[in-house]
């Protein structure tokens, strides 16, 4: 894999213009040409720099898991299906208030409140339902406003924009949700600290969502536009297989749609990605397949492990062991997501040696491919 | 009265379009019609606004018209509001007897390199039979404003007495064309040039 | 604009050729003077305007040529003298009625100035209009001189009431815009009387002012310009100079009369080159001619733009008698002299060196190889761009912007006018058509109606608010009636801008100075039923949001109206500036930013620059406008405005 660190030409050719742009927002923002404009990333004038942090910190250029890993969670890329794991756990919020928001379980809400008061944060970049139901990106620094945040978008959101706008000099401490990735982009910019930017160090919790795909903003709202009186909806759902289904939540009842339908919105970037569960972030969250209202966590650092503990010891959270069949088979589907994954990339390049833009040992490419 | 050294006599005033070139060269014009010269003036005009180069070709004869352009390597004296565009002038213009005065004050070309002045001011050296730099913006910002530039160059042109014109001649055109209360700025400037050019 | 007025008959001034014709005007005692701006004519009007008032005649800024040449026809059916003055492109828009009011005649002389610009220095194309004098049957005078600018126009006046028809003089940019000496005449003081003669001497039932039997008019119409040529065969306005028998004939007009006597003096031919020099152009004085062809073996013919003199002169040679003399003949189809393009003075000399096979070193060798040596990094070239403060800086900065957000790949099609600079770095090389007044928006309207081929770019067009009275309405009512999808951005910087800020309907204000009904471009859109925005390109967010509104819609036509004033005419009225603007050195972090330079390199406006040695941005403080819109743009924050 070609390490050379490019410039924004070449983010256009590689990665926006070849379908492997996830919206991830690491570039948006972090100079004046590039933006993010519903559901695209653009490039507002012609920069002629050969080098650039927009290139540096994309998700989808030269990323070397191994070194990654190893900056971040201290460890080598692990070959597990879930990534680098200390515990996984089942867990639920104790809060009425935040279990009637969340989607799931409330975990990711509880946690980031209780970093707030416990002030290992100042503020949290999270992602809100706007007015027109599209999610948009914002900093939180109330519980108030981490209560906006709950609740799944389904639809992909250039959050890291958010974060490359903060001040350089500001000292403010933050927590991100992200989504897999999102985080390794975080991760890629904590393995090489960005210059004149607001210090990659303030980040100090990043909570990673589990992610099979993201809906595309670009045709998916249109279709929402065309088949659903918007103002009326509360929330979105996509409930675990064999349920098939897309579900709306109104204020007069719930709408489906079958997922095949909505299927044709899938980001195509997501056909490229390896990580279903955030394998780089502090505590990664997801649903639990079959049992409402609990989420799945996969503790990874001894940061995660504190905010855990804490939240367990004050009683913020409901804390379970995690069913062994569920367990088994959260495996099983983010090891289907790797495979496929790299099957496509290989297909992608024609050369099996040319993994794009990720950089994996020979025995898991190895062990993923047999 | 003086004669001209030369008939035609060929003077080009080169700038950048917004810098007043038009203006001396009619202000210099006039005042040779009015001592019964034939007096041609050609002007690049569209760039003018547009901070494009700009140059005034003045034909100054006894005899007859001539046309209000200078065919390459003709210029017998060139005055100069800044040195890329002197540079430019005498490149194509210039000849082996002819007199520059110019600016020193640099106008950057948008998006472009710009050279140093020393280069520039170099190289015009080595195309002038004579030379006279003058740092004319500077002095002028000294009077007030950068505008006066203008007459501290018309002011250096006749000081260096290389046209048969002297400072009665200047301030009648500008007695035409000024308004009364800008009149002695004027020739506060004017002055200026004049001493300026016997300095150096 | 020096006195044209000037009661000092004797008097020699120092006139720009556009003023000698004005002048040459006055002294036929018009009294009607319309135009339409239009480089290199305006001053023309813009003289004559300044002393109407004063010397008792009217003078207007016409909407555009055809309504100013119309007009001013109407004026001389009434027996009034009266002059239209117009850039090339202007005939073109007038030819209609030049075409029929060739046919009919006149009343009191009526007479049409056309400046060429030749190499289209400030226009969108180029053409040489003296061919119209043979393709619609018009008596044409082209001076090479500013003295003759000035006596010409004074005779063209007799010259057509004496043939009953239009007549036309020819100039250009090196003598329209360029001074010499003019010896002014008489100023009549006569009064005009309007009165429009409803008998007519043919048939008292018919009116003299139809194009109608045309055929037969048309006959008549020959019958005149022989009777012009006549008069021409002895105009002191053709004149020889040379010896009696020359090796090399010149046959020279306008602007390249003063190039072949400078050309023939450089290198002392006086003795073996003549020139003859026309000033009647159309018919050619054929007599005359033939007289000197029968002199010389060689014949160079100089003339700017088309072979026209040259093209002609061989046509009439093909009807002399079989015995005369056939002499070699130089010039465009030659290529001894370019055929497009302006000429000068140094082509000349060339041609006719190289005719006369004589070397010729216009300075010594090694001073034209130092001078070759200078590297080309010593002299940047300066590229055309909007002026500090400048409006359209702003508007097509936002249209950028908005463009490459909706991500459709849409475009811009314009016409001519300051914002034409939008086809370059100027104005981020966003307007892709430029053609003539109008075109903008007339090529958007086929655009508008692709749809069913699968087009789905969005289509913007532009034109200025001038621009907009001239020729857009029409292709805006067309866009309306036949439904087609663009949208249209009218730049209103109150001003006919490129030209020298001349009024317009929109402005309020006459040629001559007098307030009067503004006509409101916005009621007038509204009033055809299109959806209407006003936005100040200064204020980029709103204007950029707008524009990405208007291109999201379907359907016919809508109109966005950029107002702000041109800050030109702003700061002449004001004479202070918006804002203080200066860059704080200590935020700025110059080649570190990784901005690439935005500030310089992609905003390039002139008072922003670079400072090499800082390594940082730097307002340049005798350029700059202080309009603030340079720091909306720094991500550092590093450009600062404060207002004033």
């Amino acid at each position: 894999m070609d390490m050379k660190v490019k410039g924004s030409k070449e983010l256009l050719t590689e990665v926006i213009d070849t379908g492997l742009c996830t919206l991830c927002g690491a570039c948006a923002g972090s100079c004046p040409y590039l933006v993010s404009y519903k559901g695209r990333i653009v490039l507002l004038d012609n920069c002629t720099l050969s080098e650039g942090q927009c290139y540096q910190y994309c998700p989808r250029t030269c990323t070397d898991m191994d070194a990654i890993s190893r900056q971040v969670l201290g460890m080598p890329y692990s070959s597990d299906e879930l990534g680098v794991t200390k515990e996984v756990l089942m867990a639920r919020s104790t809060d009425a208030n935040i279990k009637g928001r969340a989607q799931y379980g409330g975990t990711v809400t509880t946690i980031l409140s209780l970093a707030l008061e416990e002030g290992l944060v100042d503020g949290a970049i999270l992602t809100r339902m706007s007015d027109d139901k599209t999610p948009s990106a914002f900093l939180a620094r109330s519980r108030k406003e981490i209560l906006q945040g709950a609740g799944s978008n389904y639809m992909a959101c250039p959050v890291l924009e958010v974060l490359n706008h903060i001040p350089k000099d500001s000292t403010e401490r933050m927590g991100v949700v992200a989504m897999p990735c999102q985080v390794l982009a975080l991760s890629k910019m904590r393995n090489e600290p960005p210059q004149d930017r607001m210090n990659i160090g303030n980040v100090k919790l990043v909570v990673g969502l589990f992610c099979t795909w993201a809906l595309s903003l670009n045709g998916f709202h249109q279709f929402l536009h065309e088949n659903l009186d918007l103002p009326r909806v509360i929330k979105f759902d996509i409930p675990p297989p064999p349920a098939n289904r897309f579900d709306a939540y109104t204020s007069s009842g719930k709408i489906s749609f079958p997922l095949d339908e909505i299927r044709k919105f899938i980001m195509p970037a997501c056909t490229y990605c390896l990580d279903m569960t955030s394998e780089f972030a502090d505590i990664s969250v997801g649903s639990v397949e079959g049992i409402e209202g609990w989420n799945t966590v996969i503790v990874r650092t001894d940061v995660g492990a504190d905010l855990m503990k804490m939240a367990k010891k004050k009683g913020k959270l409901e804390v379970n062991i995690l069913p062994p069949e569920n367990l088994a088979h959260l495996k099983e589907a983010s090891l289907l997501k790797k495979k496929r994954a790299l099957k496509e990339i290989i297909t992608k390049s024609g050369d099996r040696k040319n993994l794009l833009y990720v950089g994996l040992q020979e025995s898991i490419i190895d062990n993923l491919l047999a | 009265m003086k004669t001209l050294t030369k008939d035609p006599l060929n003077l080009i005033i080169a700038g950048v379009g917004g810098q007043g070139n038009v203006m001396i060269s009619l202000l210099i014009g006039k005042a040779f019609v009015r001592q019964g010269y034939f007096v041609t003036i050609g002007e690049t005009y569209g760039a003018s606004q547009r901070s494009g180069s700009v140059m005034s070709h003045l034909r100054i004869s006894r005899e007859s018209q001539y046309s209000p352009s200078i065919p390459n390597g003709r210029a017998d004296i060139i005055l100069g509001m800044e040195p890329v565009e002197t540079l430019r002038i005498l490149q194509q213009f210039g000849n082996s007897d002819v007199i520059t005065i110019t600016n020193s004050r640099l106008v950057y070309a948008v998006g472009m390199e710009y050279p140093s002045l020393d280069k520039v001011a170099e190289a015009i050296k080595g195309l002038s039979a004579r030379l006279w730099l003058i740092d004319a913006t500077d002095e002028a910002a000294k009077l007030g404003d950068p505008v006066f530039a203008n007459m501290i160059l018309i002011g250096t042109l006749i000081g260096s007495g290389i046209l048969p014109i002297d400072r009665e001649s200047i301030e009648l055109s500008l007695q035409e064309s000024s308004p009364r209360e800008k009149l002695d700025a004027n020739m506060l400037a004017f002055n200026k040039g004049m001493e300026l050019v016997n300095r150096g | 604009m020096a006195g044209i007025g000037i009661d000092a008959p004797g008097t020699t001034q120092l006139f720009i050729g556009n003023e000698a014709i004005a002048r040459g005007a006055l002294e036929a005692g018009i009294g009607f003077a319309a135009a339409y701006p239009g480089t290199p004519s305006t001053e023309i009007m813009e003289s004559l305007a300044s002393v109407a008032k004063k010397m008792n005649f009217y003078a207007e800024w016409s909407v555009n040529e055809k309504v100013a040449l119309e007009s001013a026809a109407g004026a001389s059916f009434a027996g009034i003298r009266a002059i239209a003055a117009m850039k090339q492109n202007g005939v073109n828009v007038a030819s209609d009625f030049l075409a029929n009011i060739v046919m009919s005649g006149i009343g009191a002389g009526l007479v049409l100035v056309c400046c060429d610009d030749p190499s289209a220095i400030s226009s969108s194309n180029e053409q040489d209009t003296r061919n119209i004098a043979k393709w619609l049957d018009i008596p044409l005078l082209e001076p090479g001189t500013f003295q003759e600018a000035k006596d010409m126009t004074k005779w063209a006046f007799d010259l057509a009431e004496e043939l009953d028809t239009i007549c036309v003089i020819r100039s250009v940019t090196r003598i329209a815009h360029a001074r010499g000496n003019v010896k002014l005449g008489e100023l009549p003081k006569k009064e005009h009387k309007a009165h429009f003669d409803n008998i007519c001497p043919i048939a008292p039932t018919l009116t003299k002012f139809i194009p109608y039997p045309s055929a037969w008019l048309h006959q008549q119409l020959h019958v005149k310009l022989d009777k012009a040529r006549e008069v021409f065969e002895s105009s002191p306005f053709n004149w020889y100079v040379g010896p009696e028998e020359a090796e090399l004939l010149i046959i020279t007009c306008g602007s390249c009369w003063l190039y072949s006597l400078e050309a023939v003096k450089t290198l002392n031919l006086e003795s073996k080159v003549g020139i003859l020099k026309l000033g009647t152009i159309w018919p050619l004085p054929q007599k005359l001619i033939e007289k000197h062809l029968s002199k010389s073996p060689k014949i160079l013919v100089v003339e700017e733009i088309d072979p026209f003199l040259e093209g002609n002169i061989k046509e009439m040679i093909a009807d002399l008698p079989p015995a005369s003399p056939h002499p070699t003949f130089y010039g465009k189809r030659s290529g001894h002299i370019n055929a497009y393009g302006e000429l000068n003075p140094n082509m000349v000399i060339g041609a006719t060196a190289r005719i006369m096979d004589i070397t010729y070193e216009s300075r010594p060798a090694e001073y034209s190889k130092k001078a070759a040596e200078i590297p080309f990094t010593y002299m940047p070239m300066r590229i055309m761009t909007f002026c500090p403060g400048c409006p359209h800086r702003a508007t097509f900065w936002a249209i950028k912007n908005a463009l490459r957000l909706d991500g459709r790949d849409g475009f811009v099609t314009g016409d001519i006018g300051c914002y034409s600079m939008a086809i370059g770095p100027a104005g981020f090389f966003q307007e892709r058509t430029m053609y003539c007044m109008g075109a903008g928006a007339g090529v958007a309207n086929g655009l508008g109606k692709l749809a069913q081929f699968g087009f789905n770019q969005p289509v913007l067009a532009v034109c200025g608010d001038s621009t907009f009275f001239h020729a857009t309405i029409p292709a805006l009512i067309n866009g309306v009636y036949n439904h087609s999808n663009f949208t249209l951005v009218i730049l209103d910087n109150s001003a006919t801008a490129m030209t020298g800020f001349q009024p317009h309907p929109g402005t309020g204000i006459t040629a001559m100075g007098e307030t009067t009904r503004v006509v409101d471009i916005e009621d007038l859109c509204h009033s055809l039923g299109v959806q209407v925005d006003v936005c100040d390109p200064f204020d980029l967010e709103n204007t950029t949001a707008t524009l990405l509104k208007a291109i999201a819609e379907n359907g016919g036509p809508r109109v966005v109206i950029m107002r702000r004033e041109c800050e030109l005419v702003r700061a002449r009225r004001e004479k202070k500036p918006l804002y203080k603007v200066h860059v704080d050195p200590d935020k700025c972090l110059g080649e570190a930013c990784g901005c690439n330079r935005l500030c310089t390199s992609a905003f390039s406006c002139p008072g922003l620059i670079w400072d090499k040695d800082a390594g940082k941005a730097k307002i340049d403080e005798v350029i700059c406008a202080s309009c603030g819109i340079c720091a909306d743009i720094c991500p550092q924050g590093a450009i600062i405005k404060e207002a004033v």
